[in-house]
């Protein structure tokens, strides 16, 4: 028999999705012990359920056991099938926590995904739909999956707690991807960005974009900060407004920052010019932060450089976020890969923070799903 | 006789000779010395029609695009693995007369027996791997998969076997290795033109097999056994230059062509049970791709492993060094090949052995040194463990060798005194080693020695208390370990130098420099001891290693940086929180102070022992004071935390700064690498910790005593998200914050090479003066800066003149930039774009960690391709060691991503077109697919037009066919064949089918057809009630609106369940049905596919067996050996078939219609004809014999009478036909006749008409006249 590979074991609910996205792609099973044992509620939440049921429907032939009360979890990664789906997330988490893990295992499926997810698109903890768009996008086109079937649509915006939101995500499957040197962030050229509101006066998305822009303009005169009001059935089934900003570069390095106002009956009201205000600030840390991909999205970059050819890809970073660190240490165990990791010592010039170059040769990764004829 | 042998002139066709012949030859005809041809003779070359012109461009053309291969990067090794050299025939054909050949040609020495691969150096940059391949099936389909180079021998008299056929076929399978063919037993040949004709027979079906014009060695005959030194030579030159191609899989897939394989399994598990599963270490060149610790791997032959641990050892068979001369040294000839027991040297982990032969074992040597090393070798053979714990009985330490020692590192230690810290305690890196060596073996004293840290940790700081401790403690072996130490080091005297690295460690250095003081303090050598035990603990969690600058501080700053990331991120795996090593700014890190309790217990046993080393020697006083200096800051930084939190307090700051702190830790590089990897060097170590908590706790319990549980808890059920919110959040308002991100965007700065400003400044200089067109505006170039030069006098002048030349180059190299960038890149095609490109990787490539040393590159892209790797693997089966036999190839082949495990694989399979049977539909067979053989049950199918996988009984004659089966999950575009059996020899071609995988997946789609048939009992117009199709309305409910039709071609659809008969229902048709009718529904059954996978194990079976590997049987063989006949289904059997004649009944028409019919149609009334009356029916008359007499002569007469008239028609007949002839002639003189007359007559009538005529225009004049 060909020994199943063993199994590696976790515990604790933390990082669930990198370890199950990681699990699919190696092909190793994973156990995952102890989630959340000592708290009232033990056990698996709602949008964990909900994103195990997503990567259910993904793949083909996994198989999935959780114990009676939620706490151990095994899954035994089948193979990516994709096609066209439809998911209903859990409104506990906005999209973005479920679209952060699609958009690592799309490239890899038998036939390109098309997928619909509906729920909160917009959240104060996830990464936003919005974000994910402008920023992971042409981060996954640097590595040669592009196309026609490559995008990323909001139909519909749903806030927390109810959601209502609608996003279609489709990608083309790749065969094998590029390595990428991507060292060179290049200098800031434009900020754009989308105030968006729901169910409340379309008025807020301007007050938001004239306080965005009163911090922004000092720096750079090319901002374009659209308003996006969305009425009737696109605007969900709670209010809500927010502002998403993201930075290009003359390399082709998006920084995406954005801020989200409180869920309807929690927290006290935020004001939209506050919230303008800080949003831009928020961009402004990023760009302190700097290198060429942006916080939320480092864990995607190195898993993708990962699962390159034989070649080295390097890429600069800012510092790296814990999620990351995390990442890195899954990547080892999952593929046995190490980063070479070297700081590069901000220079005399103000340019921002400290950067961090990430250096890997790819494990030669090759999509084993895909048919050929 | 001698002048037969001697050899024809043969005139010079190519070389300076025949140059310079041809010339001269030119010479006389007077077209030499010339330019060319095309000078000479230009109307010759001018363009006679540009069609033909166009058409031999698109040839040239496509002839030059047909050439191009998709450009891959070029991964090959700076220094390659040995090529593999697969030396491959039919038995008796003379394989290994010519290996040996070969060796004795590259290497001048004689090898008496051949048993596994055969390692040489053939050229100063290539080495060889030769090995023989036999004739059974498994071996050469393994072989196939890893040879470079198959050298295929073939018998010139028999000529070309079904083995030779079955290898060309196995390769084509598995990628195309280069072959070459050499034909041997030519001197059987008495008659030359036989010789001849035969080569070029052979020659010719070789060049359709591999490609025409595929080299075909010939090798004439035989000398004293062996073959002609000549033609050996030739042919060591033509491998030793020899150019490969890289095939796929190779290059996708690490894999190992052991030649070594040694049993580490403890001596005491197998006295316990002789079948316990083994631990195997197994040694070879690694070759293909990257291979990474841990990672999956499957022996052809034995099964699927895990790597436990990979590790690289010093090149046995080493390249020259770079050199000058063209040949080799007589030193650099060398020879490995350890199965065969050849190679002297023989490489270990943490020693080198020498073999002495099999003559010193009988007599066996005073010299206790030696004696020893005896000892030593044969327990490496046998068992490891035990002979190491063997050798501590009986030898002492030798001052001696000590003394060599320290000469020894001399040099080796200068290089790595860090300058400032001035600890120079490199010493230790030998000791350190031997200590390794010596560590495994005292495995006993382990645990013990961990109590004794565990007891010193909780003491605290109290080095001394612990000193005293183990003092009482330690057993009384340090002389024993010592002395076998000694002798090790003795035999590794060159190696240890290249080995030293990977053992280096803080604790040892110091230990180490005490060994070589070899001062003979008790006290000393028990601290040593006792550190040993400490070592070892740590180097069996992290096998360490490290470059020269690893020091104790480092290692206590990596268990630091180590643990606090550990517990920031509660990931279980700070493990091995010892293990650490590395190199450089390890100061820094410890000056920030974040030190933890639980290293205390490492810190405080390394102090102690420094402490006696002060004691024992004054030599490295310094060094040890500058030591204690530090330990005294460590100390320090301690207190703080050790104070206010007692033993753990400091790590809750930490949890809750993560963000704080790892920025700060960014500071320095190592930490950050530590930050994030731990110090283990073993990355399975952290996962390791994971998986058990239990187990955690009881292996390295004496590390982390006790680790914040909550607290890591709490972490590990935290909110799982990718997002990196900012903590400390800058103050945005002020100028110095916002300047701080100023030039990150296009208005800021640029640097100096990038400025839009400043590149516009050069450019002016380059061009210097121009006139704007448009505008009318004359720029300047700058003066030369005429005017300074005068006011400044001379001594700037050298200066400037630097600058200037400088600016000049600078200008130079920008305009040539410019002409490159217009003439080259103008006409570069995308395929020389994509070509570059992947050069350009290639390049990045080699460079990004050239500069590095094996230790660390090896973290980061796995070993690499031509090193010399030793590869343990444990849970093997016993067999595989019992029954060893080195003649049969022992393969590594490394596997990729989820290549370890199993689903269903789509192929497109094709019967192979010498292979007799055709394969039936679920009959187990073996497969050869990637490294892998196996058995297992495929289903044949063909796809239709619409997609559907239509199950076949058995596979298609001629034609491709899908197969699917279950079994290990293969990368597409993977070739495989297929055997019936793997055991015995048949004369028939054994190769049954060969393909390509097309399809993985969890899930399969193969259809096989079902026709359920019902009879209608109720008839209406088009509806029809049917049933005998289904048994329940449940059923019926499933297929309604399902297309069904009748056998007669009419076609319907099932409308509802019916009530009464149980599953009947009701249908409508296109027409009405007949009762006679049959309906039926054709639906598509899923088939389902056994889950048989079973890897042919053939190494398992005993020696001389190993051929004799059979699986699971076919049904037909099983029937077969048991006598069990298959009952046949009458229905099934052929029957004659009996058509009754048909009989129609007559067309009756109704007297009405006949009534209204026309006369024409109407049925006319032929009335039945009575029967004739008396009169009417006349009797026979029969004549008398006169009368037939007459009857007879008048017929007679009768005859002759016609005939005469017959012959008289014909006379008429020829008669009419002569005279018509000769009418006709007549007529025809007659009409030439007439003619004639004619002529004349109108002739005459011309004439006179003329004289008419003149006449008349005369007659006129003279009438007028």
């Amino acid at each position: 028999m060909a020994s199943q590979p063993h199994a590696l074991s976790y515990v604790g609910c933390n990082f669930l999705r990198q370890r199950l996205v990681l699990s699919t792609l190696s092909g190793r099973p994973v156990k995952i012990r102890k989630i959340r044992a000592k708290e009232e509620s033990p056990g698996l939440r709602d949008f964990e359920a909900s994103f195990i049921r997503l990567i259910d429907k993904v793949t083909n032939g996994s198989r999935i056991e959780i114990n009676q009360t939620g706490t151990t979890l095994y899954y035994q990664p089948g193979l990516l099938y994709g096609g066209v789906l439809e998911h209903d997330c859990s409104p506990h988490r906005s999209i973005g926590y479920y679209l952060e893990s699609l958009l690592c295992l799309a490239p890899f499926m038998k036939h390109p995904l098309r997928i619909v997810l509906r729920g909160v698109t917009n959240d104060q903890v996830d990464p936003s739909v919005d974000v994910l768009k402008a920023t992971a996008l042409p981060l996954l086109k640097k590595f040669g999956i592009d196309g026609e079937g490559f995008e990323l649509k909001i139909t519909r915006r749903g806030m927390p707690p109810k959601g209502g939101g609608e996003v279609i995500f489709a990608c083309p499957v790749r065969k094998v991807l590029r390595p990428i040197q991507f060292t060179d962030p290049g200098k800031i050229k434009r900020i754009r960005g989308t105030a968006y509101s729901v169910r409340v006066s379309p008025q807020i998305a301007n007050r938001i974009v004239d306080s965005a822009r009163s911090i922004l303009n000092k720096f750079i005169p090319d901002i374009y900060i659209y308003t996006d009001h969305m009425k009737g059935t696109s605007s969900g089934k709670s209010p809500g407004f927010g502002l998403s900003l993201v930075a290009e570069t003359t390399n082709g390095t998006f920084l995406g920052a954005e801020l989200a106002s409180n869920p309807q009956g929690q927290g006290t009201a935020v004001l939209p010019e506050e919230l303008g205000l800080n949003c831009a600030k928020l961009l402004l840390e990023e760009i302190y932060r700097g290198g060429c991909v942006d916080s939320t999205n480092q864990s995607l970059v190195l898993l993708l450089m990962t699962l390159g050819q034989q070649d080295v890809s390097k890429v600069l970073l800012g510092p790296l976020s814990p999620y990351t660190i995390e990442f890195l240490r899954h990547l080892r165990s999952f593929f046995q890969i190490m980063f070479k990791i070297e700081t590069k010592p901000s220079r005399e010039e103000p340019q921002g923070g400290e950067k961090v170059l990430m250096t890997c040769v790819g494990i030669g990764f090759s999509n084993l799903s895909k048919t050929i004829k | 006789m001698e002048e037969k042998d001697r050899k024809k002139h043969h005139k010079k066709h190519s070389g300076p000779k025949a140059d310079k012949k041809r010339k001269r030859h030119l010479n006389d005809l007077g077209l030499g010395d010339d330019e060319d041809a095309r000078k000479r003779n230009p109307k010759a070359f001018a363009v006679q029609s540009a069609v033909r012109m166009a058409r031999t461009f698109h040839r040239t053309q496509d002839l030059k695009t047909k050439k191009h291969h998709i450009p891959v990067v070029d991964r090959s090794p700076l220094e390659p693995p040995p090529v593999v050299v697969v030396v491959v025939g039919p038995p008796k054909v003379g394989k290994s007369t010519l290996i040996k050949c070969l060796i004795r040609n590259f290497t001048r020495q004689k090898l008496i027996e051949i048993r596994g691969p055969v390692t040489i150096v053939s050229g100063k940059r290539r080495r060889l791997t030769i090995i023989e391949c036999g004739c059974d099936i498994n071996t050469m389909i393994d072989l196939a998969k890893v040879a470079d180079l198959v050298l295929m021998l073939i018998d010139a008299s028999f000529g070309f076997e079904m083995e030779t056929f079955e290898f060309l076929n196995i390769c084509q399978v598995h990628g195309f290795p280069k072959i070459m063919g050499v034909l041997t037993h030519l001197d059987t040949f008495k008659n030359n033109k036989q010789l001849k004709k035969t080569k070029k027979r052979l020659k010719h079906r070789f060049w359709t097999e591999v490609y025409p014009g595929a080299k075909l060695f010939y090798l004439s005959g035989m000398v004293h056994g062996e073959y002609q030194k000549q033609e050996i030579h030739n042919l060591g030159r033509f491998i030793s230059v020899m150019k490969f191609r890289p095939l796929t899989w190779q290059t996708s897939h690490p894999y190992v062509l052991a030649d070594r394989m040694e049993d580490l399994t403890n001596p005491e598990d197998v006295r316990v049970n002789p079948k316990c599963d083994r631990k195997v270490s197994l040694y070879g060149y690694l070759r293909g791709a990257y291979l990474k610790n841990k990672s999956q791997i499957h022996m052809p032959g034995v099964g699927d492993f895990a790597v436990s641990d990979v590790s690289f050892l010093p090149d046995p068979c080493e390249l020259p060094e770079q050199q000058k001369k063209r040949s080799l040294n007589e030193r650099d000839k060398l020879i490995y090949a350890p199965l065969s027991g050849v190679g002297g040297v023989v490489y270990d982990k943490d020693a080198v052995y020498i073999d002495l032969g099999g003559s010193h074992e009988e007599v066996r040597p005073n010299h206790e040194l030696v004696q020893s090393l005896i000892s030593t070798h044969s327990t490496i053979d046998v068992k490891m463990a035990s002979s190491k714990v063997s050798l501590f009985m009986d030898s002492k330490p030798l001052g001696s060798e000590d003394v060599e020692n320290q000469e020894f590192m001399m040099p080796k230690e200068e290089k790595q005194i860090d300058l400032k810290t001035g600890r120079v305690r490199r010493k230790a890196v030998f000791e350190e080693e031997n200590d390794d060596g010596a560590s495994d073996e005292e495995e006993g004293q382990d645990e013990e020695m961990s109590e004794d840290e565990m007891d010193g940790s909780e003491g605290g700081d109290g080095d001394n208390d612990v000193e005293g401790e183990n003092d009482k403690e330690v057993p009384g072996q340090e002389l024993g370990l010592r002395s076998a130490k000694r002798l090790k080091r003795e035999e590794t005297t060159e190696e240890t130098a290249v080995e030293l690295p990977a053992f280096a460690d803080s604790d040892d250095d110091l230990e180490m420099r005490s060994g070589e003081e070899g001062e003979t303090d008790l006290d000393e050598s028990k601290e040593e001891a006792e550190d040993q035990g400490d070592e070892e603990s740590d180097e069996k969690e992290s096998s360490d290693s490290d470059s020269e600058s690893s020091m104790v501080p480092t290692t206590d700053s990596g268990n630091c940086t180590a643990e606090e990331a550990s517990e920031s991120e509660a990931e279980g795996s700070s493990e091995e929180e010892e293990g650490s090593n590395d190199d450089s700014e390890v100061e820094e890190s410890n000056k920030k102070g974040i030190q933890s309790a639980p290293e205390k217990n490492v810190d405080g046993v390394e102090w102690a022992v420094s402490k006696a080393v002060e004691d024992g020697d004054g030599d490295d006083d310094d060094d040890v004071e500058n030591l204690l200096k530090e330990e005294e800051e460590y100390g320090e930084d301690n207190d703080f935390s050790v104070d206010t939190a007692g033993a753990l307090k400091w790590k809750e700051d930490l949890t809750q700064k993560a963000a704080e702190a790892f920025l700060r830790q960014q500071q320095s590089a190592p930490n950050l690498r530590k930050l994030v990897y731990g110090t283990g060097k073993n990355p399975m170590l952290a996962e390791d910790a994971d998986e058990e908590d239990d187990a955690d706790e009881e292996l390295g319990g004496l590390f982390h005593v006790s680790r914040p549980d909550k607290e890591s808890k709490q972490k590990a059920n935290a909110l799982d998200c990718s997002k990196f919110p900012v903590e400390t959040p800058q103050d945005w308002d002020l100028d110095e914050v916002m300047n701080s991100i100023q030039d990150c965007f296009v208005t800021g700065k640029w640097e100096a090479d990038k400025d839009a400003a400043k590149l516009l400044e050069e450019d002016e200089e380059l061009y210097g003066d121009f006139e704007d067109l448009e505008t009318g505006v004359v720029h300047k170039g700058k003066p030369a800066a005429e005017g300074d030069e005068d006011k400044e006098g001379k001594e700037p002048k050298a200066g400037e003149e630097e600058e200037e030349k400088k600016k000049r180059m600078d200008k130079k190299r920008k305009l040539k930039e410019m002409f490159d960038a217009e003439y080259d890149e103008g006409d570069a095609t995308y395929f020389d774009d994509l070509k570059g490109e992947m050069q350009k990787q290639a390049q990045l490539n080699r460079a990004e960690f050239e500069d590095q040393d094996d230790e660390s590159r090896v973290q980061y892209e796995g070993f690499r391709p031509g090193m010399y790797v030793r590869i343990e693997i444990e849970n093997i089966p016993c067999e595989f060691v019992l029954n060893f036999d080195p003649h049969y190839p022992i393969i590594l082949g490394g596997l990729g991503n989820s290549e370890g495990n199993v689903g269903y694989v789509q192929l497109r399979l094709k019967k192979h077109r010498w292979y007799k049977k055709i394969l039936k539909t679920r009959d187990p067979i073996i497969f050869s697919l990637g490294w892998r053989r196996f058995q297992t049950i495929p289903m044949y199918y063909i796809e239709d037009h619409n997609g559907r996988h239509r199950l076949l009984k058995y596979s298609p004659q001629h034609m491709h066919c899908g197969a699917t089966f279950w079994g290990p999950i293969t990368p597409q575009g993977t070739g495989f064949l297929a055997i019936q059996s793997v055991s015995g020899t048949t004369p028939d071609f054994r190769i049954a089918a060969t393909g390509v995988v097309l399809d993985l997946d969890k899930s399969i789609t193969v259809v096989k057809k079902l026709k359920l048939t019902g009879f209608p009992f109720k008839i209406y117009k088009n509806t029809s009630f049917i049933k005998g199709m289904f048994n329940s309305p449940l059923e019926v409910a499933k297929f309604e609106g399902a297309a069904i039709r009748t056998v007669s071609g009419i076609r319907g659809q099932i409308k509802k369940a019916l009530r009464k008969p149980e599953g009947a229902f009701r249908a409508t048709f296109e027409d009405k049905l007949l009762m006679s009718d049959i309906v039926f529904m054709r639906t598509w059954y899923p088939v389902s596919i056994p889950a048989f996978y079973n890897p042919v194990t053939s190494l398992l079976k005993p020696v001389g067996e190993k051929d004799t590997w059979t699986g699971m049987k076919t049904t037909g063989q099983l029937r077969h050996e048991r006598g069990i006949r298959l009952k046949q289904n009458k229905d099934s059997l052929y029957k004659p078939i009996v058509r009754e004649k048909k009989h129609f009944n007559k067309l009756h028409i109704p007297k009405a219609l006949q009534k209204a019919l026309p006369f024409k149609n109407k049925p006319k009334n032929h009335e039945k004809k009575a029967k004739p009356t008396k009169d009417q029916w006349r009797p026979a008359v029969i004549r008398e014999p006169h009368e037939k007499k007459i009857s007879a002569l008048l017929t007679a007469l009768g005859t002759v009478h016609s005939y005469k008239i017959k012959k008289a028609k014909l006379n008429h007949r020829q008669h009419l036909k002569d005279y018509l002839k000769r009418k006709h002639k007549e007529e025809e003189e007659k009409f030439k006749r007439q003619k004639e007359a004619k002529k004349k007559l109108f002739r005459i009538m011309g004439q006179k008409e003329k004289k008419k005529q003149k006449s008349s225009l005369k007659g006129s004049g003279e009438r007028e006249k």
